[in-house]
């Protein structure tokens, strides 16, 4: 205790105000920890932006403290699972829903995430409040836009590519979307609403989209037109698509089939043009030789 | 670690293989680029091996080469949904027909007394690759939609980042297994290349296409030539 209390006098300078605890003792958050901490925290968290899927980050190391937390973010499942009470707390405010193990996180990056969390939450206002979505009411013009979004008919500002390219969800018509990502039929009501949706959508955390959409993150507007648009289709009476793999595959071997009478039509003279009259000649020619 | 030994080391050793191998190979035994057909040997069940593998593997190929090449140009014409389900189903009919054709093939090389005979284990290790290869391509098209438009968004950058010499495994490393198989074995494929009859691929007689046709004249009594005596 007598050592972090020098410490913490050396560098209160630094940090103004609101200073405690060993892990302040460091240097500001690097460029990578905040590049990472938007990357995999944010679709969740936020702080001082209030809860999304997950509670709001601010003030955490007040809450429990900064080993606790480190342990936390490196296996959240180990931890509540192990019954510790806060952790039950948190995944009972979650509504059941564990913490994802963080892609890439090892003890040095989570000390750092934590560092991050207790150098942002001093701040009055951090810049990680979340994403700065409008409130405004979602308009039937929204969900056009949305779906033209989705469908890759509109295009996003910063060139990310459309959802129907990996996603489908019902009434889409036609065959469908992809299905190398999930249904998004009912993810406004899995994300439990607009403003952790738009969260997600603002830096999704997936594996396979977070390569795909860095440098290429969606607009504010195009967010709350795509949100408007999923929840319409959440709330939407339209009955299940009867599934389009299977025709997928029936116009696949039609097409093949087609093809094959294309070539047996095409090449209708294969054996006529040269391969008969030749084992004919010769056929004739013994034949001849013998009499 | 495993994702970037397949998908970041792998494809520089296959690609480093390939061209030592074929350069060697064809100065020192050209004359052995060739997938030495058998077509004089058996022509009726050939044609419906030969003919629908051909046309489908080049048109399947073509379209993976455009995603590589053009990856925007994809993403312009899937941006339509008619012409994205036209794209995807001209892709599983060509599929479809290769594996008709590869299946075909298959089996008139076990069937067939003659062309059996004519047949080495390095063709079956070929007809087992492009097995393995087709039936992934067509359940990663069936149940890993819409590929044509997701390879533009995540294979492209990751081969180019190959081109590049800094690869980014990323892309790649999350996707489903059938995918990663269906890429593991396209590598699989190329280092396998200089060893096999798949050589041919490097000499077709493209100019066949468009040289002036050659009119053959027997000028003597072919009834003789062939009797038997």
């Amino acid at each position: 205790m007598r050592r972090q209390a020098v410490l913490r006098v050396l560098v209160l300078p630094a940090f103004l105000a609101g200073a405690s605890g060993p892990l302040r003792a460091q240097d500001a958050p690097s460029e990578e920890t905040i590049a990472f901490f938007r990357q995999n925290c944010m679709s969740c968290h936020t702080i001082g932006g209030g809860r999304l899927t997950g509670p709001d980050l601010k003030g955490a190391h007040e809450r429990a403290d900064e080993a606790w937390l480190v342990d936390f973010v490196l296996d959240p499942k180990g931890v509540i699972d192990s019954g510790d009470p806060y952790a039950a707390e948190i995944f009972r405010d979650a509504r059941g829903v564990y913490m994802t193990q963080v892609p890439g996180i090892d003890r040095a990056r989570a000390e750092k995430l934590v560092r991050l969390i207790v150098s942002e939450s001093a701040k009055e206002k951090s810049e990680f409040a979340g994403l700065q979505v409008s409130d405004r009411p979602l308009t039937d013009a929204d969900v056009a836009r949305g779906r033209q979004l989705f469908l890759g008919a509109a295009t996003y500002q910063n060139g990310a590519p459309a959802c129907v390219s990996c996603h489908t969800l019902s009434g889409l018509g036609g065959l469908g979307g992809g299905t190398l990502g999930p249904d998004l039929t009912d993810v406004y009501d899995r994300l439990e609403g607009r403003k952790a949706l738009a969260a997600w959508l603002g830096s999704p955390p997936s594996m396979v989209m977070q390569p795909v959409f860095e440098g290429h993150a969606l607009d504010g507007e195009e967010i709350l037109a795509l949100v408007g648009y999923l929840k319409s289709v959440a709330e939407g009476q339209e009955e299940a698509q009867p599934a389009s793999t299977l025709r997928f595959v029936l116009l696949g071997f039609a097409g093949a089939a087609f093809l094959l009478l294309l070539f047996d039509f095409l090449w209708r003279k294969r054996y006529r043009a040269t391969r008969r009259p030749l084992l004919r000649t010769s056929r004739h020619a013994a034949a001849g030789s013998h009499s | 670690m495993n994702d970037y030994v397949l998908f970041g080391v792998l494809p520089y050793v296959v690609m480093v293989v390939f061209l030592v191998v074929t350069i060697q190979r064809y100065r020192m035994k050209a004359f052995s680029y060739s997938s030495l057909s058998s077509q004089f040997l058996e022509n009726q069940h050939h044609f419906w091996g030969s003919v629908p593998f051909h046309y489908g593997i080049l048109v399947v190929l073509m379209g993976h080469v455009v995603a590589f090449l053009m990856p925007k140009a994809i993403l312009w014409w899937n941006a339509a949904p008619l012409r994205l389900v036209l794209l995807e189903v001209t892709g599983i009919a060509f599929a479809v027909l290769t594996l008709v054709g590869l299946v075909n093939i298959m089996l008139r090389r076990v069937s067939r007394r003659l062309a059996r005979r004519v047949t080495t284990p390095a063709d079956w290790v070929v007809y087992a690759l492009l097995l393995v290869q087709v039936l992934s391509g067509i359940g990663v098209a069936v149940f890993h939609g819409w590929g044509s438009s997701w390879f533009a968004t995540n294979l492209s950058p990751w081969l180019w980042s190959l081109v590049t010499l800094s690869p980014d495994v990323r892309f790649v490393a999350p996707l489903p297994a059938m995918v990663k198989v269906h890429i593991v074995n396209s590598f699989l494929l190329i280092g396998f290349f200089p060893f096999t009859r798949l050589v041919h691929i490097l000499v077709v007689p493209n100019q066949y296409l468009w040289r002036r046709t050659q009119v053959v004249i027997w000028n003597w009594d072919r009834s003789r030539v062939r009797s038997v005596d």
